[in-house]
């Protein structure tokens, strides 16, 4: 499948505020990419300015070498999710895919097909006005799902669905990616990324910040590192210093070397003659490491609230 | 490959239109202030013409006068078809679906125009037989008379009206964007602007509110006095084309806006 996304020096200011600033990326097909950044980063926005909803101010965004406006039936190219509560509250969920089903050409199937996927059954006859968060999430996946897109984005998906919700979407994320489609989705949730992502873009006031694999990413977070006890924690710090590794004392026994394997501490340890009573590879969790990433570049952060 | 899509659309605005409720509100509304104040502006009709010693009344007259109030039951369903989309955020399903904005816009001008010209013709028709039930009563003296063609002529043209009346406000509605402000501005557009004009007395005001769309419709149907009590001054296809002119206009300044602005 040859229909990825790319962005290409893509920005959008509105009057003074910069939302998206030349943004450059692909999007790779058969993966999950998170979308990750603060409140205001400008994920939603660069979603809207990928569908076309919104005209960039410079750059262009698109989706297999064309832009959006001009894709014939784009269901059939890429599903999204923006805002699962932007349905008419007095339609049924069922008449609401049944009319794009059909602005797309789409069998009737189809719609069957997506809430059947989705689990919701009757709930899609009833008002959409009616439905709980969880089931409006549920019906927008339904209609990103409609014309069975080889590209899809998700803009926070999991908002208001339960523990089972949750892990259900992430299923779906992976099986999507899976079957060899290009999945974009942005969360808040860092600990959900963690488990859906292969791959990562973090933007910070409309900047591209990283591009990179999950494992990558945490991998260059200051906070994975690998942890020794030992009762001579003071010769050991010494020795591993020697040799180039930064080396924190955290406690009486116990120290926290970073940018280096556990294997070469052992080593190290091992060459020196000092008892090790434990060895393990402390792995920075995706908060932490996004937390490292995005400081400064939070939109309305608590030193500026400050200020004000 | 483009008229594919325009039918897709059409048939996608047309489900849309049908699987709301307020769709069959606006109708009934419609039909219902369609068949009153024809009876009332009939039944006003016929008593001074029962004391003046006038003429027998053409029971479809008093329905296209009806037309004036009848008008914004139906002009609403109009609008909801645009502003209801804006204010649940479900345009941007729509436009995600059909990206051509001419091709989305051209889909529920059709639906509208459609909806409102059959909706039009059927309210005309019943409170055109309405008039004619409620008049030949004793009370009412026999004031009436039903020429089949002229019935027939008055009847179409008001689901002419109706749907010229719909696709401006679809316009409007493209370029406001909410409720609240596209009802106002067509409203005023449609009776506080004239009225207000002609409350001035001034003759220029007077010449150019019978131009706006509403006296133009009532020129176009055939309507021989306007709310001044004179005459039209000008034809009615002359009123058509102000109409027309009207309708045209409000679609591409839509259509500018929604072109322009991100949705």
């Amino acid at each position: 499948m040859t229909c990825v996304i790319s962005l290409e020096n893509l920005s959008k200011r509105y009057g003074e505020r910069t939302a998206v600033h030349d943004l450059t990326l692909e999007l790779a097909a058969g993966k999950v990419t998170g979308f990750l950044g603060p409140n205001g980063a400008g994920k939603s926005t660069t979603m809207r300015l990928i569908l076309g909803l919104d005209r960039p101010s410079a750059g262009r965004a698109l989706v297999g070498g064309l832009p959006y406006r001009s894709l014939v039936n784009p269901l059939r190219t890429v599903g999204a999710l923006l805002d699962a509560r932007a349905v008419h509250p007095g339609r049924s969920g069922h008449a609401h895919l049944s009319a794009l089903a059909r602005a797309n050409g789409l069998p009737g199937g189809r719609v069957d097909a997506v809430l059947e996927r989705v689990g919701m059954g009757a709930a899609a006859r009833r008002r959409a006005g009616a439905l709980s968060l969880g089931m409006s999430q549920r019906l927008g996946i339904a209609a990103a799902l409609l014309g069975d897109p080889p590209v899809l984005m998700f803009d926070e998906p999991v908002n208001g669905l339960d523990p089972d919700g949750v892990r259900w979407v992430r299923g779906l994320m992976r099986a999507l990616a899976a079957e060899g489609r290009t999945v974009f989705v942005s969360s808040h949730l860092m600990s959900e990324m963690q488990l859906t992502a292969d791959h990562l873009v973090v933007i910070g006031k409309g900047r591209l910040l990283v591009d990179a694999p999950l494992r990558e990413v945490l991998e260059r977070s200051s906070l994975t590192a690998v942890v020794v006890r030992s009762p001579h924690a003071g010769e050991l710090a010494g020795r591993l210093r020697a040799s180039g590794v930064a080396v924190e004392r955290t406690a009486e026994h116990e120290l926290v070397a970073t940018g280096v394997s556990a294997e070469r501490v052992g080593d190290l340890a091992f060459e020196a003659g000092i008892r090790v009573h434990e060895l393990r590879a402390r792995e920075a969790s995706l908060e932490q490491a996004y937390q490292e990433l995005t400081e400064g570049s939070v939109e309305y952060g608590a030193s500026e609230r400050v200020r004000v | 490959m483009s008229a594919r899509v325009f039918r897709q659309a059409v048939a996608a605005e047309w489900g849309k239109v049908w699987s709301v409720r307020s769709t069959w509100w606006c109708l009934a509304g419609g039909l219902a202030l369609m068949v009153l104040s024809a009876v009332a502006v009939g039944a006003g009709a016929a008593t001074d013409a029962v004391r003046e010693g006038g003429g027998p009344i053409v029971a479809s007259e008093p329905a296209v006068s009806a037309t004036i109030f009848a008008q914004f039951a139906l002009v609403a369903l109009a609008m909801l078809v645009v502003t209801a989309e804006y204010a649940s955020g479900s345009i941007r399903a729509t436009l995600q679906a059909l990206p051509s904005r001419g091709m989305m816009l051209a889909a529920k001008a059709v639906v509208v125009a459609v909806v409102l010209a059959v909706a039009g013709v059927v309210s005309a028709l019943a409170a055109t037989l309405a008039v004619g039930m409620v008049l030949s009563l004793e009370e009412f003296g026999g004031m009436v008379t039903m020429p089949a063609g002229e019935i027939a002529q008055d009847v179409l043209k008001a689901g002419m009206y109706f749907a010229m009346a719909g696709v401006l406000t679809l316009g409007a509605g493209l370029a406001l964007r909410s409720a609240a402000g596209t009802l106002t501005v067509v409203f005023m557009l449609l009776l506080g602007v004239p009225l207000l004009a002609m409350m001035t007395g001034s003759s220029v005001a007077v010449e150019l509110s019978l131009r706006m769309p509403l006296f133009a419709g009532l020129a176009f149907m055939g309507s021989t006095e306007n709310l001044t009590g004179g005459p039209m001054p000008y034809p009615a296809a002359e009123g058509l084309g102000w109409l027309v002119l009207w309708t045209c206009s409000a679609v591409i300044v839509g259509f500018v806006v929604l072109r322009r602005r991100d949705a």
